[in-house]
């Protein structure tokens, strides 16, 4: 998994590309930690380089984002495809967060 | 199982999975399984596998075994074991879909991404093990 961060004025563009599994999705969670530690409140994930995300990889997700939903904030996703699509729907996550095709829909929301 | 099956036991432990993984999508490539539905076959063993190595022992303490065997065109049989105390992950409540962001609970995904994506899924406890088999790929396939 590589994981590549950008702001992007109101928010910040969280690039996340290959396998999020067991092993490495808290390196996502930590990245993001980061930028919530310096109060930004909205996170963009990219998730168009995502080619694979197990159940650990969910709980990153949901974790980040009622985080930030707890700083009247938001994690915002977009370029979700696949497999990664797929493993979204069927648990029905996909209704709890706000998705978009690309990041800069997500950020004309803002 | 028949004795065609073939198996492969390594500690149960997280990094076991990429290992596990490997052996069982070498089988089902032979076996013919679509290319497709191999993504999916890789996230059933990882949360199968990662649930015996957070569960089934007290870390560092215990192995897991992972047999396969062709079951039909494109099909595979699988099972996996640990010597752990008894335990079926089958018997976890399904996800409460119905609350929001907020109170949604962040476990139990797992159980119900698996119970998705495979066929015939059954639980057994054969002497001192545990044995989860199902078939793959699943109906939706």
């Amino acid at each position: 998994m590589n994981i590549e961060t950008e702001e992007l004025g109101k928010a910040v563009l969280v690039k996340v590309s290959g396998r999020m599994d067991a092993e490495n999705s808290h390196e996502f969670e930590q990245a993001c930690e980061q930028w919530v530690a310096r109060g930004t409140k909205h996170l963009i994930a990219d998730l168009d380089g995502l080619q694979y995300v197990s159940s650990m990889g969910l709980r990153s997700f949901l974790s980040v984002a009622q985080r930030l939903q707890s700083e009247s904030g938001s994690l915002m996703l977009c370029g979700l495809h696949g497999l990664p699509r797929q493993v979204f729907e069927l648990t029905r996550l996909i209704g709890l967060f706000q998705v978009f095709d690309t990041a800069q829909q997500a950020l004309a929301t803002l | 199982m028949d004795s065609a099956a073939q198996r492969l036991t390594l500690p149960a432990s997280v990094e076991s999975v990429a290992l596990f993984r490997e052996f069982v999508r070498s089988g089902a490539v032979v076996a013919e399984v679509p290319s497709e539905e191999l993504e999916k076959l890789d996230l059933v063993l990882e949360e199968i596998l990662v649930n015996v190595a957070r569960y089934a022992y007290l870390p560092g303490n215990g192995s897991a075994e992972v047999a396969f065997a062709p079951d039909g065109p494109g099909k595979l049989h699988v099972e996996i074991s640990d010597w752990g105390n008894a335990f079926n992950p089958l018997d976890a409540e399904p996800p409460d879909f119905s609350r929001g962001l907020a109170e949604r609970p962040i476990g139990g995904l797992g159980v119900f991404l698996v119970r998705s994506l495979v066929s015939d899924i059954a639980y057994r406890r054969e002497q001192d093990r545990n044995v989860l088999s199902f078939g793959f790929p699943g109906p939706g396939a």
